[in-house]
């Protein structure tokens, strides 16, 4: 067992750990720019208390008081408890965002990790749809400063298929639910019509969820009211996302369905070419904190870390690097090398004696240390000063 | 453009598969019996020839746009992909089947020992089924023939796939019950469905055409 890890669970190896910390910080001061606050979570809850993951996906075990406890499978489920304990009664909006891991459970070989980073937000206490289109701008945003080329952003409504639902007996009603969240377009229309659903309706419903409309009047045709009132919202998002400088990366698309149940309204996935999977999805939940005893509207995203990861790097993307690993070949003086480093290290650069074995992709230079104040750097004697002035760009070689 | 990616399910499908896409006016030429390539390049397509229950595992992680696969295969993989056509063909039904005349001394013994062995092909699809009737059974996974097992005493009943049932009579067992009928499926990708949605909202709608304008088949 040398060397071996549970299935799913990784190393992750110094450059790509360099990006990854690259890609939080971006993230994270894209966030706090829209005043979002950090938030941190521990890594354990209570099993049952989990609310966004089917309990069969959740990594458990028990404590030494035999209580069942999960690795946190989300971050939501921590963002209703904190809210419900602490911020149920105020009137002004909050603002959390996260970057940190989460666990799954995962059938073996599937090739799935059980351990991965989620960054995201949570806005709680704002039903607008200005609301809706801030989330939306600040994911789009946040995936552009990260340096991410290219996203569309498919926007639905939930209450458009609800509408549908709406007018079935509720028997039946579930089931069809079930059906369409688990993408089962086929079910959904069968046990519609099984359901007594007139063969207009029905018609209508393929329409919306089959073909992409290129405006919101089409869909509207034979479709019930709720529904029409789920597009009416999508029309005024419009202008929003517009105003807020996104429109052109957004595109509404009916058939997008989450598979999670909770969600109650504007829903949203991010999508790049040549990706199987999305790198993020989110939208409104309201409704779901009056489980944890804070009946609060709310709306959010999560960004799965290592999609966006794998987008970056084929896009081409490398991580950002302050300045270059300045290798210094010591003197034989120990203590003039030590000098040499501290005084090199508070003039700001990035110093390490000795060769070293892993660069983790940092661009990397070499210098003899002379004396206690001068190196020789690209055959030239110099004063630290001076080295230092080229390493930062400011000098010439 | 590139081409849009299509897994297909090698074996009985295949010959109303190639049906279908010509119907739906894809090149079908290359896909020509007794071919050993396995990707295969058409007009405006690319198709992945693959086993059945590899299919919705292709789909799922989008290394194929689309899949044409048995819905009996979706119920065992339970993989994560979305289902836009029932095209009709390949029809069969799994079943719970145990030996002719027994039914009565199965429930005997249930009662009895609280437990039913049942051996099957589809884990998956018997568990939920049975889970869902309320019935306590032992699972017994088998690879193949498994209208073998009660014959030999290994299990007393058995979930499996039929399409005309002769196998089962030939075996002298009996359905007690139909658990679903399965015909086979367009499939897509999650993310391939939002970012080529109009060709394959147009795939989607002829091939849906088809499979109305023509009577269920059997493989």
């Amino acid at each position: 067992m040398r060397g071996a890890l549970p299935r799913g669970f990784r190393d992750i190896l110094p450059t790509e750990a360099r990006e990854l910390h690259a890609i939080e910080r971006s993230l994270m001061t894209t966030f706090a720019r829209h005043g979002y606050v950090p938030l941190e979570p521990p890594s354990v809850e209570f099993a049952e208390g989990a609310v966004t993951v089917d309990e069969r996906r959740t990594l458990r075990f028990l404590d030494r008081d035999g209580r069942l406890l999960a690795l946190r499978p989300d971050v939501t489920t921590a963002v209703a408890r904190v809210v419900a304990q602490r911020y149920r009664d105020a009137d002004a909006a909050l603002r959390l965002a996260y970057f940190t891991p989460i666990f799954r459970e995962e059938a073996s070989m599937r090739g799935s990790e059980r351990e991965y980073d989620q960054a995201g937000v949570e806005l709680i206490g704002d039903p607008s749809l200005r609301a809706d289109a801030e989330i939306i701008a600040l994911l789009a945003t946040a995936l552009a400063h990260c340096g991410l080329p290219g996203v569309d952003i498919d926007i639905g409504h939930v209450g458009y298929l609800d509408g549908f639902i709406a007018e079935l007996p509720e028997g039946p009603r579930a089931a069809v639910g079930v059906a369409a969240r688990a993408g089962d377009l086929v079910g959904t229309t069968q046990l519609a019509r099984d359901a007594g659903m007139p063969a207009t309706r029905i018609a209508a419903l393929e329409r919306g969820l089959r073909h992409r409309a290129t405006d919101l009047d089409g869909p509207r045709k034979d479709a019930p009211a709720a529904s029409c009132r789920a597009l009416d919202a999508l029309a005024a998002l419009a202008p929003l996302l517009e105003a807020a400088g996104v429109g052109g990366a957004v595109r509404f698309d009916l058939g997008f369905i989450p598979s999670l149940p909770y969600y109650s309204g504007i829903v949203f996935q991010v999508t790049v070419p040549d990706l199987g999977f999305p790198i993020a999805n989110g939208g409104r939940y309201d409704g779901l904190l009056a489980r944890f005893g804070a009946d609060r509207p709310a709306t959010g995203f999560g960004i799965a870390i290592p999609h966006l990861h794998q987008a970056l790097v084929a896009a081409g993307w490398q991580a950002p690097s302050d300045s270059p690993l300045l290798i210094l070949e010591p003197h034989h003086d120990d203590a003039t090398t030590l000098r040499v480093a501290t005084a090199l290290r508070a003039a700001g650069a990035a110093v390490a004696i000795g060769d070293v074995a892993e660069h983790a992709g940092q661009d990397v230079r070499r210098a003899r240390v002379v004396d206690d104040a001068h190196l020789e750097y690209e055959g030239v004697v110099r004063a630290i000063e001076a080295v230092v002035a080229v390493l930062a760009g400011r000098a010439p070689r | 453009m590139t081409p849009l990616r299509i897994a297909l399910s090698q074996g009985t499908l295949l010959a109303d598969t190639r049906a279908a896409l010509a119907a739906a006016g894809l090149a079908t030429d290359a896909l020509a019996e007794g071919s050993r390539r396995l990707v295969v390049p058409a007009a405006g397509v690319e198709y992945v020839l693959a086993r059945p229950s590899d299919v919705p595992t292709h789909v799922a992680h989008g290394s194929a746009d689309l899949g044409i696969v048995g819905k009996d295969v979706l119920l065992e993989t339970e993989a994560d992909v979305l289902e836009l056509v029932d095209l009709g063909f390949g029809r069969c039904r799994f079943v719970v089947a145990a030996p002719a005349g027994s039914v009565d001394r199965s429930f005997d013994e249930y009662r009895h020992l609280g437990s039913l062995e049942v051996a099957t092909k589809y884990p998956r699809v018997a568990e939920r089924h049975f889970q869902g009737r309320g019935i306590q059974v032992e699972l017994i996974k088998l690879g193949g023939s498994v209208e073998l097992a009660p014959q030999v005493g290994l299990a007393d009943w058995i979930v499996d796939l039929v399409s005309t049932g002769r196998t089962l009579r030939e075996n002298h067992l009996a359905v007690v019950e139909e658990i679903a009928v399965c015909t086979a499926r367009l499939i897509a990708n999650r993310v391939s469905y939002a970012r080529d949605r109009d060709r394959i909202a147009a795939l989607a709608s002829t091939l849906q055409a088809w499979a109305a304008g023509r009577p269920a088949t059997a493989s």
